[in-house]
């Protein structure tokens, strides 16, 4: 018993200043403040910050000045150069195809085109990608999971019933598929990557909001006579969205590498179109001669999505009062 | 009753370190616990009481840490603090080393029981094996010998068929039966000291009534001390024979239960008791207190209650009272830290009347919460 | 200006035509019953029975448990009824049931004469304008994420309040309901300035006036309070029950108050009813039902509340026993199982001395306090000098030489057979008419010890 008493919690630390510290845990404010003691955390978000600055800028280039910015100060990513030399190792280093330059510091690809100049362009395409697919899983997961937990009852078993069918077929299958019928550019490899992170945000939100039902303040709105689309809007799902949010971060880092073993099998952004896993697919001929052309691209998605996670597992320790000291 | 007390609290002092400041939980009590009897500790939530039940057993936990003051038990240093040569509080060489506490203190003279019976038991494992293993370890006998005596216990608290319900698990039992199996395990080892903290609250009114039958019963059979930590005046009136008020951190008055009730020295007691609606008669008015009790972290000047007193006056803002002893010659000893009594002189009478601060009937001001007030400007109406 | 908008609302309220005078039934419940299915999923009830000589076979029975079972009362417009009973008697599935937030299993609320239980979702939704509730936990039922302002606002904005009348003024609906909410924040004790905080900056007994506020946004007629000071501090709870007293003057309100406090009930109430394992027990007028309880249930209640007053201690009255489980209630009168006072069954001719030994001697085998090691031991403990002859003796002999064999199953299922059983404590459920002692007004007691007053039914 004695051993056990040490795990009682004091319900009354002078003037319940614990339960009090509990209830202050909850907002933004106080989760950031907690992420930011969090080094491994801090690293992830400036990482991500990073990559997304570069696919904004890349995006930017790509939209609205049309490798403008890259013809003039560096080089068109997608076009073959005028003296193309194949294959080149990074600069401080050689290979059967000659010695590295500073022109291509990482090297060339397959086509004499500049292996950093087409990673750079690539972030667009991986960023873009992670968070829109994310956010389409998030935001179909959310309502999913929310008016399945929420109802209950019949509603709850054929919404989780179709979820966990999504859920049985494999993943790639299951968009390879989707893009077969419908296409394969990278809108739909994005919607396809989107539609299968539902079932993982769908079933952790319901586990959420069938707890969260019981409080008593979705009671006491019932009670007041609020209509349930409102009590679902402005009370169920706002205090069931912590652990999704932590799990968007994470899903962003999964969605990078599905897109990625997608373009690597051909389907998603298409050649000339610079993307992370077509430039690994590229690389598969010359792997022997010159492995840093598949390097560098593993490497991106590498830093990428360690980066997602680093600062998603920050944000979880952050949001879950329970796992600190 | 003999005369040296069993257990003797002096100057206890528990603070917690937490960011937002030091939270003075336990701020200086002082206390006896004679052998035979039960004591009370009474007071409302964030007075203090929980902490102060675990800092005589010194199970108290991060972030908080006992600072000061002496706890004897049969005459062994508890708790013992000395300032060393830098002028600091340190705890002597003589107090109680953790492995002694562990091993011959807590569980063997000192049983502690707490209020939810269902989180003191391990879900996972049998009622009577978490007896068992209990009785084995402190009173070092075999595993059969141990069980025997387990069963026996368990008779003993009064939970019928005890032999198969021995191998059940703690889901099984009805709370009341819960707290019983505790209360079995508390007395498995003898000891001479039970500390119960709010241990009938989670119960109902006829379930409670039947462990406080049950204690009443044993005490008498083991002449087992207790503490008895509540917030519940009833409980007080039923089983204590001592009562210690706190307050804030405090003991604010001190005194046999019957005085407490019927003859008290203390204006928060007063008001309590004028706060409580009554089972055996129609109140048709209460008198509650005003305002909420104040943050242990910056506790007001003075006399801790003086913002929520009727009774305060000028005096009670500036200067600190000590509970001492008020009792008048051949009267039993009855303690209050409060200048109406007469033991005090600082010019009660003379000085001034107070505005109460706390609020009248708004109670508004004083949300409990420190950086709630500072963000609304610390309004105090 | 501020006052305009609270009167307005009272006036508009007074000359609706549904109106019920003050001292008229508002509420009232008719064989209201709430059973709920004891286990989830579609295969939950699946059984697979085994008869030792073929294979088992599969049967379909569902156990329902029996939270609220056949309950009938009236409640006055403007009165506070007391509900009172322990954890698990099934009062708070009762309010829930009233306010159909729980759907009935059978029976009917009507509220100003109309069937709740009748209406359909959007009817009901609207109805819920005029009955409110309150709730125990104050940090629970507020939403962390919400500004207490918001959240007072949010049953006016559920009800269209104040978008007719937004037309006319200057201002706009939103306006006018964060006025209100300003002004109840006033008349519940807080500050208006709280208008903007989240709840977690109040203490409890805050968070429960903010509760009030919410709930008298919408100027409804009836309250349902559910144990709303039990998580409150002695010195708190006091303040917020006079705030409630003072309002219900004020608002003309109708309190259900339900409580395992007696001492709150006592203070708080009109009249009182008392609930044990779903039945309603005994309904009194407050004064009668505290000085001339006429259910054995209500007196164990009454003799076990710990009084504040050290003279009074130790006249304790000890209920023995556990409640029984509400999956397979007891027959009959629920309490029959735990009575200080059961019935002795008319076949058997004994003495009230005789019974009282016998009864002891059948509840301790059933819940097996004692240990037996001989006949003589049993019989010296249970029936010194009182051992009754006839029938009923040859039951206790038989039952004592049973369980000197250790066949404690055995002995008291014939015990339970030959007494409680044929008693009509188990056989009826009770419901009488007692003559009340004190004012006037109907005392009902579920109890058949009044078997020769008038019968409701």
């Amino acid at each position: 018993m004695a051993q056990r008493d040490t795990e009682q919690s004091f319900d009354e630390s002078g003037g319940g200043v614990a339960e009090e510290e509990i209830e202050s845990r909850v907002g933004l404010r106080y989760t950031l403040s907690q992420v930011r003691r969090d080094p491994t955390a801090m690293f992830g978000l400036y990482v991500v910050g990073f990559m997304t600055a570069i696919a904004i800028f890349a995006a930017f280039d790509h939209y609205v000045l049309d490798y403008w910015f890259a013809e003039t100060f560096w080089m068109h990513p997608h076009r073959d150069p005028s003296n193309i030399q194949r294959l080149l190792p990074p600069a401080w280093s050689e290979n059967v195809f000659g010695e590295g330059i500073w022109k291509y510091p990482l090297g060339t690809d397959h086509r004499g085109r500049d292996v950093l100049v087409r990673l750079f362009y690539g972030t667009r395409i991986a960023i873009s990608v992670g968070f829109l697919s994310t956010a389409i899983g998030m935001v179909g997961g959310t309502i999913v999971g929310a008016v399945s937990g929420y109802y209950g009852e019949w509603i709850d078993d054929v919404l989780m019933r179709a979820v966990e069918t999504l859920y049985a077929i494999p993943f790639l299958v299951l968009v390879i598929a989707f893009m077969a019928a419908f296409g394969r550019e990278l809108v739909y490899a994005m919607i396809g990557v989107g539609i299968v992170q539902i079932p993982t945000f769908a079933r952790l939100i319901r586990s959420r909001v069938v707890s969260v039902r019981e409080e008593d303040y979705i009671e006491a709105a019932r009670a007041a006579g609020v209509r349930d689309s409102r009590i679902i809007l402005r009370h169920v799902i706002p205090n069931s969205f912590a652990p999704v949010l932590v799990q968007a971060t994470l899903q962003v880092g999964v969605a990078i590498l599905i897109v990625a073993g997608l373009s690597f099998l051909g389907f998603g952004a298409q050649p000339p179109t610079a993307s992370w896993g077509q430039m690994i697919n590229q690389s598969r001929d010359s792997m022997i001669v010159n492995p840093w052309f598949s390097i560098w691209p593993g490497m991106a998605i590498l830093i990428t999505v360690m980066a997602f996670n680093m600062f998603g597992d920050g944000l979880r320790d952050a949001l879950d009062p329970r796992l600190q000291n | 009753m003999s005369s040296e007390p069993l257990l003797q609290v002096r100057n206890l002092t528990t603070q917690f370190f937490t960011e937002e400041g030091t939270v003075r939980a336990v701020d200086g009590i002082s206390f006896d616990v004679y052998e035979g009897e039960i004591a009370g500790i009474v007071g409302e939530s964030g007075a203090g009481k929980s902490v102060a039940a675990q800092s005589i057993v010194r199970l108290v936990e991060e972030p908080g840490e006992i600072v000061d003051g002496e706890v004897y038990f049969k005459g062994e240093p508890i708790v013992e603090f000395e300032e060393d040569d830098d002028g600091d509080l340190a705890p002597t060489d003589a107090m109680l080393t953790n492995e002694e506490m562990r091993r011959n203190i807590r569980g063997r003279e000192i049983a502690i029981i707490f209020q939810d019976p269902m989180e003191s038991l391990n879900p996972v494992y049998t009622v009577g094996g978490q007896l068992r293993e209990f009785i084995e370890i402190n009173r070092e006998v075999g595993t059969s010998e141990a069980k025997a005596i387990a069963v026996d216990m368990l008779r003993e608290v009064g939970i019928p068929d005890p032999e198969s319900r021995y191998d059940e698990y703690p889901h099984q039992f009805s709370g009341g039966m819960r707290q019983r199996v505790l209360i079995a395990m508390a007395l498995a080892c003898e000891p001479s000291l039970i500390i119960a903290d709010e241990p009938t609250t989670a119960l109902d009114v006829t379930v409670e009534a039947q462990i406080l039958e049950l204690v009443d019963e044993l005490q008498e059979k083991y002449g087992t001390s207790f503490i008895w930590v509540t917030h519940d005046m009833g409980v007080v009136a039923e089983i204590c024979d001592r009562v210690n008020v706190m307050y804030l951190g405090e003991v604010v008055e001190q005194a046999e239960v019957d005085d407490l009730f019927h003859d008290s020295h203390h204006p928060y007691t007063e008001a309590l008791l004028a706060s409580l609606p009554r089972p055996d008669q129609t109140v048709e008015e209460l008198n509650p207190i005003e305002g909420v009790m104040p943050e242990a972290i910056n506790p007001p000047s003075g006399c801790r209650f003086h913002p929520r007193c009727p009774e305060a006056r000028e005096v009670c803002a500036r200067i600190h009272p000590d509970n001492r002893d008020v009792s008048e010659a051949g009267e039993r000893t009855h303690r209050a830290a409060c200048f109406r009594n007469d033991a005090f002189d600082v010019g009660y009478d003379e000085s001034p009347p107070l505005e109460m601060t706390a609020g009248s009937g708004f109670s508004a001001g004083l949300t409990g919460e420190t950086d709630a007030e500072a963000e609304s400007g610390g309004e105090a109406e | 200006m501020s006052e305009s908008v609270l009167g307005e609302e009272v006036s508009a309220d007074t000359v609706s035509a549904d109106e019920v005078a003050f001292g008229e039934t508002l509420v009232e419940l008719d064989g209201l019953t709430k059973h709920f299915k004891s286990e989830r999923g579609y295969l939950a009830g699946l059984r697979f029975k085994r008869d030792g000589t073929t294979l088992p076979r599969p049967t379909y029975e569902r156990t329902d448990v029996q939270a609220v079972d056949d309950v009938s009362f009236e409640i006055e417009k403007g009165e506070t009824l007391g509900l009172v009973g322990e954890s698990g008697c099934g009062k708070s599935t009762l309010a829930r049931t009233i306010l159909q937030l729980v759907e009935p299993s059978e029976g009917a609320v009507y509220f100003k004469g109309e069937n709740l239980a009748e209406l359909s979702g959007e009817e009901l939704r609207s109805k819920r304008k005029d009955m409110q509730m309150i709730f125990q936990d104050p940090q629970s039922s507020l939403n962390p994420r919400m500004k207490v302002g918001p959240i007072v606002e949010e049953p006016m904005k559920a009800h269209g309040m104040f978008e007719e009348e937004a037309k006319e003024t200057d201002k706009s609906a939103a306006e006018l309901r964060e006025e209100r909410a300003r002004e109840l924040l006033e008349k519940v004790g807080l500050d208006p300035q709280h208008y903007n905080r989240y709840p977690h900056a109040f203490s409890g007994g805050q968070r429960q006036r903010v509760n009030l506020a919410r709930a008298l946004s919408v100027n409804p007629d009836f309250i349902v309070c559910d144990e709303p000071t039990s998580a409150l501090d002695a010195s708190i709870q006091a303040q917020v029950l006079n705030t409630m007293r003072d309002l219900q003057e004020e608002f003309g309100l109708t309190y259900l108050f339900i409580s395992h406090d007696l001492s709150v009930i006592r203070h708080i109430s009109d009249r009182v009813a008392v609930m044990y394992l779903g039945h309603i027990v005994e309904l009194a007028n407050k004064e009668e039902l505290f000085e001339n309880p006429q259910h054995p249930y209500t007196e164990s209640l009454l003799g076990a509340i710990p009084v504040p007053d050290p003279r009074k201690a130790g006249q304790r009255q000890i209920l023995r026993g556990d409640v029984p489980s509400p999956i397979d209630p007891p027959s009959g009168c629920r309490f029959h199982t735990r009575c200080p006072h059961l019935i002795a069954p008319e076949e058997y001719d004994l003495t009230d001395e005789e019974w009282n030994a016998v009864r002891e001697f059948v509840r301790a085998v059933m819940r097996r306090t004692f240990e037996a090691n001989s006949e003589e031991q049993v019989r010296e403990r249970f029936f010194d000098g009182t051992h009754p002859g006839g029938d009923a003796g040859d039951v206790v002999d038989e039952a004592i030489s049973r369980i000197v064999l250790d066949e404690w199953e055995t002995a008291n299922e014939l015990l339970q057979e030959s007494f409680v059983q044929p008693s009509i404590c188990a056989s009826e459920r009770p419901a009488y008419f007692v003559e009340p002692e004190h004012g006037t007004g109907e005392h009902f007691a579920a109890c058949h010890l009044h078997r020769d007053e008038p019968q409701t039914y």
